[in-house]
């Protein structure tokens, strides 16, 4: 097949290459180099080296905060998507429930909803009459309506709630290519529930558990949409920054900048996943 | 999870504690999925309140937002839009999905791993990167708007498209493309009259399941749209951040409706799972 099948391999792979270099790596290429012009308000910007964006970007309170601000939450919602998303998916990967395609479904079904759908739901579940604080007054919990949105509670639940199949995904696929074998030879030997789970289970999942937290990391840091309909102007994150230098100020290499902080922080994820992936076959 | 115990000591305890860890895992899991699909079934419920307020549970049963949205001109043009925008973007994401498969699994021999990841770039970046650039490319190159929107669909379909395609594809015995091939057809005819027909379940998916991506985009669109090209989650979206009533619950209603549906297709056509790689 592969024989003088050059010429064609090349033809059938040329769409998507001038797609992926033109519309893709190239624009995105110059949005980046963009961090290091000059801004003008006349021309919007100049193509003068300098390193007075980042300067800024460091030295401004403002700035610094919301940088903390973006790292504790995507962060927090790593951490809790794991929590959550392990045990449905080594639930999912495990049963032998003939409903287990229809608990698959219902895992994917939600996310191609898309997000404003899904942050539409939290607005409605944590307003001040929403199901939330209806049910906790009906509880006795609370005696008047809490004030949920508006928070980095609302925009962390949401974030949650929205990103973590993707961390049940990769998750899944590396729990259901273990052999489980090898858990009950460890049962056989004498190693309990939890032993197991920590000594084998968990050391086997570790590519799923990298990956799924690389995505949900880096997609967090960039999402603008849910915090800024939960979160308001209260809970601002770098995506919602970038957006604004763009739209309202249109300071491009000042969003260039902060665009960089957020590529930065995914090429360092990258590079741990990477590293903790090669540390595992070694 | 189903531990076989084998000395007949500790048998009875793990038997025990073995009841009590599937009665916690089966609370626990239930609590996941409440979690889940609650924020979705929430807004069912409020489309079909009577009053103004998002208030859970409904005073009553109405379908005066479903009215509402009717005569909205705004949401019913949006919502054109995004639906001629999502048949566009998924003609485009798998035609050229299905070339790049084809080659990667055909081609690529030992290589394939990586070109795989190459084709998957997509997902990677965040979404918000991929518009904005494309947006400041605009600026500079004259290139109209509208062309950058779709463009932008098609980047972000592709992963998806490939990822269902290249699963297909591996169904597909390659002797049948050389025995056509020997037989004097070209590889195009080949291409065409034998590996199209013989996946044609997993085109039709790769087709729905790019148009659902493109229909609950909301990062691409954000800085890509104007007037005139407004996607229902654009409009939705600015509509929010000034008023939240149910109207917007019965637009999304009809948009679950229309996604949970498609998605079924899919799943009964070649599996969810294969697509989003799972």
């Amino acid at each position: 097949m592969r024989a003088g099948g050059g010429l064609f391999a090349a033809a059938l792979f040329t769409p998507i290459t001038v797609v992926y270099l033109v519309f893709l790596l190239a624009p995105i290429g110059f949005f980046l180099m963009m961090s290091v012009f000059r801004y003008s308000p006349m021309e919007l910007w100049q193509p003068a080296f300098t390193a007075d964006n980042f300067v800024r970007l460091l030295s401004e309170e403002h700035y610094r905060v919301i940088i903390f601000r973006t790292l504790e939450i995507a962060a927090l919602t790593t951490v809790f998507s794991l929590m959550l998303g392990f045990p449905l998916a080594y639930f999912l990967a495990r049963t032998g429930s003939i409903w287990r395609g229809v608990l698959m479904f219902l895992v994917i079904a939600p996310l191609m909803t898309g997000v404003i759908v899904r942050t539409y739901g939290w607005i409605v579940l944590l307003g001040s009459e929403g199901t939330v604080n209806v049910v906790l007054m009906w509880l006795g919990v609370i005696d008047e309506p809490v004030k949920i949105l508006e928070t980095q509670v609302a925009v962390l639940v949401a974030l949650v709630h929205i990103l973590m199949p993707y961390m049940v995904f990769p998750l899944f696929s590396s729990l259901a290519s273990q052999d489980p074998d090898v858990e009950r030879a460890a049962a056989t030997l004498g190693a309990g529930r939890w032993r197991i789970f920590f000594e084998v289970t968990l050391p086997l999942s570790r590519a799923g558990i990298l990956m799924g937290s690389a995505l949900v990391f880096t997609l967090t840091a960039g999402a603008v949409v849910t915090p800024a309909l939960l979160g308001g102007s209260k809970v601002q994150m770098l995506g919602q920054t970038i957006y604004d230098l763009v739209l309202s100020t249109l300071n491009w290499p000042f969003a260039s900048a902060v665009a960089f902080v957020l590529v930065f922080c995914q090429f360092s994820i990258i590079f741990l996943y990477l590293k903790g992936g090669r540390r595992r076959v070694g | 999870m189903s531990a076989k115990p084998t000395s007949a000591p500790s048998a009875r305890y793990l038997n025990a504690s073995s009841a009590v860890a599937r009665y916690g895992m089966g609370v626990l899991i239930t609590a996941i999925y409440v979690f889940l699909l609650a924020p979705v079934v929430i807004i069912v419920f409020t489309s079909f309140n009577p009053t103004e307020s998002n208030t859970f549970p409904p005073t009553g049963f109405s379908l005066r937002w479903y009215g509402a949205f009717l005569e909205s001109s705004s949401f019913i043009e949006a919502f054109k839009f995004s639906v001629w925008l999502g048949a566009i973007a998924a003609v485009g994401a798998t035609t050229i999905g299905f070339l790049s498969s084809y080659a990667i699994v055909r081609f690529l021999g030992r290589r394939r791993e990586a070109g795989q990841s190459l084709a998957l770039l997509p997902v990677m970046i965040p979404h918000i990167l991929i518009s904005i650039s494309l947006l400041l490319a605009l600026t500079i190159v004259p290139f109209p708007e509208l062309g950058g929107l779709i463009v932008g669909h098609v980047i972000i379909c592709l992963p998806f498209t490939i990822a269902g395609i290249t699963a297909s594809l591996e169904g597909v015995d390659e002797q049948l493309e050389l025995a056509a091939m020997t037989l004097g057809a070209s590889r195009l005819r080949t291409l065409w009259e034998v590996v199209i027909p013989l996946i044609a379940p997993g085109l039709l998916s790769a087709l729905i399941f790019a148009f659902i991506v493109s229909f609950g985009d909301v990062y691409i669109a954000l800085f890509l749209s104007g007037p005139g090209r407004t996607t229902l989650p654009i409009e939705i979206f600015s509509y929010m951040q000034w008023e939240s009533t149910p109207v917007v619950a019965a637009i999304t209603t009809v948009q679950i409706m229309l996604i949970v549906t498609l998605g079924l297709v899919v799943e009964r056509l070649v599996g969810l799972r294969k697509i989003m790689r799972v």
